[in-house]
């Protein structure tokens, strides 16, 4: 099933598994935010060896990552190179540095401001990357949806994420019956051998009956739901959510300060913007 | 049958049926995006999940659309490992939003309503849809979000939106026709 | 107490009156009363009675909808925002009613049928309901599974004293056990409230389209009037002794000899092997199949039968082995190649359908093959034909009907003219009308036309009437490959295959015959007289 089986639907063993959903979503909430609030190396590179230790804690499956970090990776390089490409000194402006390391020709230089924006610039992305690979590998989607009504949102928008993780299978399963018979009717799949638009044509023949079995099946599932009471009240509890235990206690302390940091960050960024210059000090 | 206001489809209600049609939804979002991308140079996508909200749309309304387009985004990038780009789902939630506006202009799916009128507006609303959503609303918060160069993002954004609209328009127009066709009430039904 | 009826009838819509999905979800008219322990549901609301009546749906990959067993089962309790601590062992306690409390952290995508049934039915115990409802239980299980769901009922009626309501169309297999009253609808309107004797005794099932229990058909096939005193309703306590005469002698005098016909092999399949990943799917499976030839694929869920499916088709490719179509290799057809020589119909109609009119979707295959529009023309107008559907070639696909979907899918796979069709299985939950309607007009394909048909089923009473033969599957194996009658006959194999001894075995046993003589007599009588009538 490709990378569709990243997500676990049942709990795991280490220490970041164990944790309840409600720490594990407001931990990652506030950390996107700590990586989102600044291009500063010294907030950024701690948090990204962070991740890397949680990841390799997680004891996960490389042969399921290893082709995700591999394509993000590169995409991210990829993306770099074109920012210096379509801009040689776009670092400019942050660093206020032009000094020129080295030139290719007299448009593409690589300063040393913009050499360092780049990389800050990368780090961030890929601790972004690295930071949403390890709460989505640690986290069950029951918790996911127990962790996101914790955060108050209504509890309808966790039963949804909860819903479409339970019918990914069978909806990919049915993609598949589908594409074979269709394939033994005489539709091409194989991409070497049509164009991309004659190869969308053809998936609209698999989308049709997909699409309309797919929806076929609401009416039950609504059904069944309501024979067991969904949406009597204004809550509901989480079977799979554990109660606080110490370890959350711990992260809740952490997560809090982490928070304050970060109002702390933003704020006195507003009241006074910081000097863009600083970054060269760390050159 | 009954004529709903505006308001009330923009809304759409909100009932079990609802959240399940949602849910459906984006977990079908979720399979295209791995099992349905056509690839035309490396690194482009044709990507036929964006079928999906229009469907959802045709079915519940436009906001039940524009989840579908906005979580089925924040969800496959999750799956697919590459983090959360939250300036790229809200351009889609966006799309979602006007692609799933079909009830507003008379298309009904679920009556077989979808005729060349029809076909017009959603085309043109797909085409606009998408220069709103990736030229404009992904831009002001790659911004605010992550600052920097826009260039990039604007020529992404542009390829997204191009790509987009051939799926929705070479893709989508023959899909809903499709559909209707198969919900329209059958008329004359002589055995020949 | 049973509810019985065809499809159409008004089952599902009783049943939604009781759990209050009527009017809850369906808005409708109501007239008259219904009372559920004593409140009238239309004041009442569907919370309230869902604490009274629990309600088993008949699809139950759609009734769950938890991510794992316990999550399922919790998921009432959730809704209710019961603390985490008060529902643990509330779960643990339905589970263990239900024998799944060693699975709860299993999800639901490597179940089976009858364990997401199980699971199902555990997640509206909570409440020492009054009323349990169950639409269909029995649809999707294999016929061992199916025993064994109706034993559970049974048992947890005892338990826990409630009443039990059954929808079923499958009159013998819920009489496995004792059931006191019977309701037969049709159209809307109930045409008999009585025991299941009185029932069985009346010709009332047989002219409402409900299928008689198989030993009932032998005895009076054999001319015997079985009357109530006889206690027709179950076969271990139906008395025979006046019967034994003529059952005898109805045995003796059928003639069960046949010609014996040469056949040319079509297809051969050569001690294959098959893994998904390192798990062995198929394991050294052999066996061949000839020229207008019916033949039945069968065994429980996972058993390697849909990986043989497969790879007949040319999906899958054996690991090692072989397969011959006509003594060619098949490995040097494409996919595509190989579709337009055998064809492969799925078991939900819906997922073939594309087209919106019927000849567009009979002539898809073709025109996806690139074949010139006289050819196309002759093929469709051919199977359109065979299918008896060519007056309706023009009508859209969304006003016919479930069997006249399935024969739309049979006649566009027909419209290639394949060697061999495969059928996955054809006849899954649906009634016994539609059942014989898809499966008399298999059998004309077959009888008329000499197309070649394999169906995957789990159905015995499928496997009994309409084929001739039948290939057991049991953990990738290929453990059985005989004529129907001697493997129904044959303990080892349904053991291992998670069949079910027919009421005719049993029944043979009783009297002293030979079990797998007298199915031989039976069946062939049987098809002798259904021949006669069309």
């Amino acid at each position: 099933m490709k990378n569709l089986n990243i997500i676990n639907l049942t709990k795991g063993e280490t220490f970041l598994h164990q944790l309840s959903g409600t720490t594990k979503v407001r931990l990652f909430a506030v950390l996107m935010v700590y990586v989102t609030m600044s291009f500063d190396l010294p907030i950024i590179l701690p948090l990204f060896i962070v991740t890397i230790v949680g990841l390799v804690s997680l004891k996960p499956s490389w042969k399921v990552i290893k082709p995700v970090v591999i394509f993000v990776v590169a995409m991210n390089i990829v993306n770099i190179v074109l920012f210096w490409l379509a801009n040689p000194h776009c670092g400019f402006e942050y660093t206020g540095d032009k000094t020129v390391l080295f030139a290719f020709t007299d448009y593409l230089v690589v300063t040393k401001g913009t050499f360092w924006y780049l990389t800050v610039r990368l780090l961030k992305m890929l601790t972004s990357f690295t930071t949403s690979l390890v709460f989505i590998m640690s986290i069950t989607p029951s918790e996911l949806a127990a962790g996101l009504t914790s955060l108050g949102l209504p509890y309808k928008l966790g039963s949804i994420v909860e819903l479409a993780f339970r019918y990914i299978p069978d909806i990919s399963r049915d993609y598949e019956n589908i594409s074979i018979s269709m394939q033994c009717r005489g539709l091409e799949l194989d991409a070497k051998k049509i164009k991309p638009i004659e190869r969308l044509k053809q998936m609209i023949i698999i989308l049709i009956p997909l699409i309309v079995t797919s929806f076929d099946r609401v009416g039950n599932i609504s059904n069944a739901m309501d024979l067991r009471g969904f949406g009597k009240g204004k809550q509901r509890s989480y079977y799979s959510e554990y109660p606080e235990r110490r370890n959350d206690t711990i992260f809740k302390v952490i997560y809090c300060l982490i928070a304050l940091f970060c109002v702390y960050y933003i704020v006195s960024g507003l009241i006074s913007p910081r000097d863009p210059k600083m970054w060269i000090y760390w050159s | 049958m009954k004529k709903e206001s505006i308001g009330k489809i923009l809304l759409g209600k909100w009932d079990t049926k609802t959240i399940v049609g949602v849910a459906i939804g984006i977990a079908l979002f979720a399979v295209l995006m791995v099992y349905g991308s056509i690839k035309v140079f490396t690194n482009t996508n044709l990507s036929l999940a964006m079928i999906v909200p229009v469907i959802v749309g045709g079915l519940f309304g436009p906001l039940p659309a524009a989840l579908v387009c906005g979580l089925g985004n924040v969800l496959a990038d999750l799956i697919g490992g590459w983090g959360l780009w939250f300036d790229w789902s809200i351009g889609n939630a966006a799309l979602g939003f006007i692609v799933g506006c079909l009830k507003l202009y008379g298309a009904d799916i679920e009556d077989g309503v979808f005729d060349i009128k029809h076909m017009v507006i959603y085309a043109v609303l797909a085409v606009l849809g998408n220069i709103l959503a990736f030229g404009v609303i992904t831009p002001i918060f790659t911004k605010i979000l992550f600052g920097g160069e826009l260039n990039i993002t604007i020529a992404q954004g542009w390829f997204a939106a191009v790509s987009n609209a051939t799926v929705l328009i070479i893709a989508g127009i023959p899909i809903l026709k499709a559909l209707a066709a198969r919900n329209a009430r059958g008329k004359n039904l002589t055995k020949e | 107490m049973l509810i019985l009826g065809p499809s159409g009838c008004g089952k599902s819509t009783l049943a939604n009156c009781i759990n209050g999905l009527v009017p809850f979800s369906y808005p409708g008219e109501i007239q008259g009363s219904c009372k559920i322990a004593g409140t009238e549901t239309s004041s009442s609301s569907i919370f309230n009675l869902s604490a009274v009546v629990g309600t088993v749906l008949q699809d139950s990959d759609a009734q769950f909808v938890g991510l794992s067993v316990g999550g399922d089962i919790a998921y009432a309790l959730e809704n209710d925002n019961m603390p985490r601590e008060e529902m643990l062992p509330r779960v643990l306690n339905s589970a263990t009613l239900v024998g799944m409390h060693e699975f709860l952290e299993h999800v639901p995508y490597n179940l089976s049928g009858g364990q997401k049934q199980r699971v199902s039915l555990a997640g509206i115990m909570h409440d020492h309901v009054k009323v349990l409802l169950f639409d269909e239980p029995l649809a999707a299980l294999d016929p061992q599974m199916g025993n064994q769901a109706i034993d559970l009922i049974d048992q947890i009626q005892k338990n826990n004293n409630c009443t039990v309501v059954i929808i079923e169309h499958r009159l013998e297999d819920v009489l496995y056990r004792p059931v006191d009253r019977i309701i037969l609808l049709e159209d809307g309107q109930i045409v008999a409230d009585m025991t299941p004797n009185e029932l069985l005794c009346s010709n009332i099932i047989v002219e409402k389209g409900i299928r008689e229990p198989l030993y009932l058909q032998a005895l009076k096939m054999a001319g015997c009037n079985v009357t109530i005193e006889d206690n027709p309703c179950n076969v271990f306590d139906i008395n025979l002794d006046k019967y034994k005469d003529q059952l005898v002698s109805f045995y003796t005098s059928v003639d069960t000899s046949k010609p014996v016909e040469e056949k040319e092999v079509v297809l051969e399949v050569k001690n294959v092997d098959f893994s998904y990943d390192k798990k062995k799917a198929l394991d050294d499976v052999s066996f061949s199949v000839n020229k207008a030839d019916k033949i039945a694929v069968v065994g429980k869920n996972g058993a390697g039968k849909s990986t043989a499916a497969k790879l007949i088709c040319g999906i899958l490719r054996p690991d090692k082995g072989k397969v011959l179509l006509e003594g060619v290799d098949y490995l040097k057809y494409s996919i595509k190649e190989l579709g337009q020589k055998i064809g492969y119909v799925m078991q939900n109609p819906n997922q073939m359908l594309v087209k919106d009119i019927i000849r567009d979707e009979v002539s898809l295959g073709l025109v996806l093959n690139g074949k010139s529009e006289e050819e196309i023309e002759r093929n469709i107008e051919e199977a359109l034909k065979k299918c008896d559907i060519w007056p309706m070639r023009n009508w859209p696909i969304s006003v016919v009907s479930y069997g006249q979907k399935k024969r739309v899918t049979i006649a566009s796979i027909l419209a290639m003219n394949p060697e061999i069709i495969l059928l996955d299985e054809p006849t899954a939950g649906q009634d016994y009308r539609v059942y014989t309607e898809i499966m008399s007009f298999l059998e004309t394909l077959n009888r008329n036309y000499g197309i070649t048909i394999l169906f995957i089923t789990h159905d015995m009473h499928l496997a009994i009437e309409y084929t001739d033969r039948a290939i057991v599957f049991a953990d990738g194996k290929c453990i059985g490959d005989d004529s129907v009658f001697k493997i129904l006959s044959n303990n080892d194999i349904i053991e291992q295959a998670n069949l079910k001894q027919t009421s005719l075995y049993s029944l043979a046993t009783r009297i002293g015959l030979n079990p797998e003589d007298f199915i031989e007599s039976f069946i062939v009588a049987e098809r002798r007289k259904r021949h006669e009538k069309s």
